[in-house]
């Protein structure tokens, strides 16, 4: 049998250095203090010189032209490797694959993976502000959204979430359990945006959004942004941190569409975690810790199942019966997700596994024994995939 | 008082040109798609190429009007204020007899009688003008009005 050539890249580098910036509610702070803020954080925790780095893949709101390069200009480095990835919120995880790929090849070094938003400022600016973005008012063409009440990503979520629900006869219930795992997790984690406990009662009791979806279905809108430093293991082993291993990544893009085939219940995350898992020699249950990209409760409902975590259509039962609990099979979005720590396109869950793995959290926030994680990104019109796999050895 | 402050008007689609034909034959009261020339399979929303062959010949052909909930939803936020009386409405995919997938309203029906499969035929909702929308209303209501 041929080896699979992605092997290749199995625990060649290694997360060096993990920074996140104030996250929240930070008004009067861009997207780019933001990201600079955290992208500081990580070189500081990773012990390399700013003048070592050269390589950027660093991703700001939509509407900033070139983000990375930006980016370099306020690190005063020149960098062999720059870019910026167009995967929504698949894209951070895939950087981080284009990374690996591009220290593989000699064309970077010392790589940095960064996204910074600003998602409550530019929604909180103004009424005008609010509603320029929920209906994303432009001049480009439209049609087959607004003149019919369609907009933005709850809805579009919520029609999947509605499918599996008529499908398996999966619940808000099963929906709520996963909001209150990420709340939980998230008041634990100082510097979530979300303090209060959220108990079943609040979730059913709240108002509707896009029905199955109420409001604790929904993430956060978040100003933040988080940042990883990558290198070869060789050079991470001199470095100051114990390396967290990149041992395995793959994607997938159901690009014929949200609405085409079954893909709003078979999501792209089945075939990117089987690369990932081909690639890592692991499969689902060597996985002790999950970050699962939950822009919405029933998108980690689905993606568990898609990654083999149970089978397709069981989602809810595995949910209910507290596997993402912190004593659960599958401890999942340890520092509380997009629902409750903040929304920063999923940096943030890259640097949770990263921070569990290296096993240096205080007791209430250390998973024991965490020694492989998964972490999923998903977005791009609900079609982009990209799974990480990380370990501590 | 300037009414429009009140009610606004309903937001219309700014089609691409591709999709032109789509809403010129739907302000006619006929329910179109593309069905390619070469392959003989069809899609949706509006495309210059066959994305089963990548052929440029395609004709549009007028659908049956009547198809099945693909799935739906039902919105209770205001996101632009002509919806703010409509409130809760339903948005759904609907799938067509002859195979495209078209997103639209459910009318005619309680949101919360709406359910996957269910059968619907089209509606025509003239929403300006010049522009007419396609929407849909469960099979029993349409023959009943
Ligand atoms: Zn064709």
């Amino acid at each position: 049998m041929a080896t699979d050539p992605s092997i290749r890249f199995r625990n060649k580098c290694a997360i060096v250095g993990v920074g996140h910036s104030r996250l929240g509610r930070v008004p009067g702070a861009s997207a780019l203090d933001l990201q600079l803020e955290a992208i500081k954080n990580a070189i500081v925790d990773s012990g390399v010189k700013a003048s070592e780095i050269d390589g950027l893949l660093c991703r700001g709101p939509q509407d900033v032209y070139c983000n990375h390069q930006l980016v370099g200009a306020r690190l005063g480095v020149n960098a062999r490797f720059s870019t910026g990835v167009d995967s929504g919120g698949a894209s951070q995880t895939l950087s981080v694959a284009f990374a690996v790929m591009a220290i593989e090849a000699g064309m970077a070094e010392t790589v940095v993976v960064g996204f910074g938003g600003d998602s409550w400022s530019a929604t909180h600016a103004s009424e005008e502000a609010r509603l320029a973005n929920d209906t994303h008012a432009g001049k480009r063409p439209k049609e087959f959204g607004i003149e019919f009440g369609f907009t933005g990503a709850v809805a579009a979520h919520a029609l999947g979430a509605q499918r599996h629900m008529d499908l398996y006869g999966t619940t808000r219930d099963h929906f709520a359990e996963i909001a209150l795992v990420c709340r939980e997790n998230a008041l634990r984690n100082p510097d979530a945006q979300m303090k209060k406990p959220l108990t079943r009662e609040n979730y059913h009791a709240a108002n509707m959004i896009a029905a199955p979806f109420g409001v604790f279905d929904c993430s956060l809108r978040s100003d933040g942004a988080g940042a990883v430093i990558i290198t070869s293991t060789e050079r991470a082993r001199d470095l100051r941190q114990r390396p967290v291993m990149i041992k395995g990544f793959g994607s997938h893009n159901n690009t014929r569409g949200w609405f085409a085939d079954d893909n709003m219940v078979h999501t792209a995350a089945g075939p990117s975690g089987a690369a990932a898992y081909r690639m890592a020699g692991l499969g689902p249950r060597d996985i002790d810790i999950a970050q699962i990209y939950d822009c919405f409760t029933y998108m980690v409902l689905t993606e568990i199942e898609d990654y083999g975590f149970c089978k397709k259509g069981e989602g809810g039962a595995f949910v209910a019966s507290g596997a993402l609990r912190r004593d659960g099979a599958l401890p999942c979005n340890t520092a509380g997700g997009l629902l409750s720590e903040a929304h920063v396109d999923g940096m943030l869950h890259i640097c949770e596994a990263a921070r569990q793995l290296r096993g240096v959290y205080p007791p209430d926030r250390q998973v024991k024994d965490a020694e492989i994680a998964l972490v999923s990104g998903h977005g791009g019109n609900q079609v982009c995939h990209a799974t990480l796999i990380l370990g501590n050895a | 008082m300037d009414n429009s402050r009140v009610t606004p008007k309903r937001p219309l689609p700014v089609p691409p040109p591709e999709s032109l034909p789509f809403w010129q034959a739907a302000h006619q009261r006929r329910l179109t798609f593309p069905r390619c020339d070469a392959c003989g399979k069809s899609w949706f929303p509006p495309a210059n190429l066959c994305p089963h062959c990548l052929s440029d010949g395609f004709h549009w052909e007028e659908a049956c009007g009547r198809g099945k909930v693909f799935s739906f939803v039902v919105v209770h936020r205001v996101y632009h204020g002509y919806f703010a009386n409509k409130v809760p409405y339903t948005v759904a995919v609907v799938e067509l007899d002859e195979g495209p997938r078209i997103l639209s309203n459910i009318v005619g029906v309680d949101p919360q009688k709406v359910h996957c499969n269910m059968a619907v035929q089209v509606a025509f909702d003239e929403a300006g003008p010049d522009m007419t929308l396609p929407l849909f209303a469960p099979v029993e209501a349409v023959r009943k009005s």
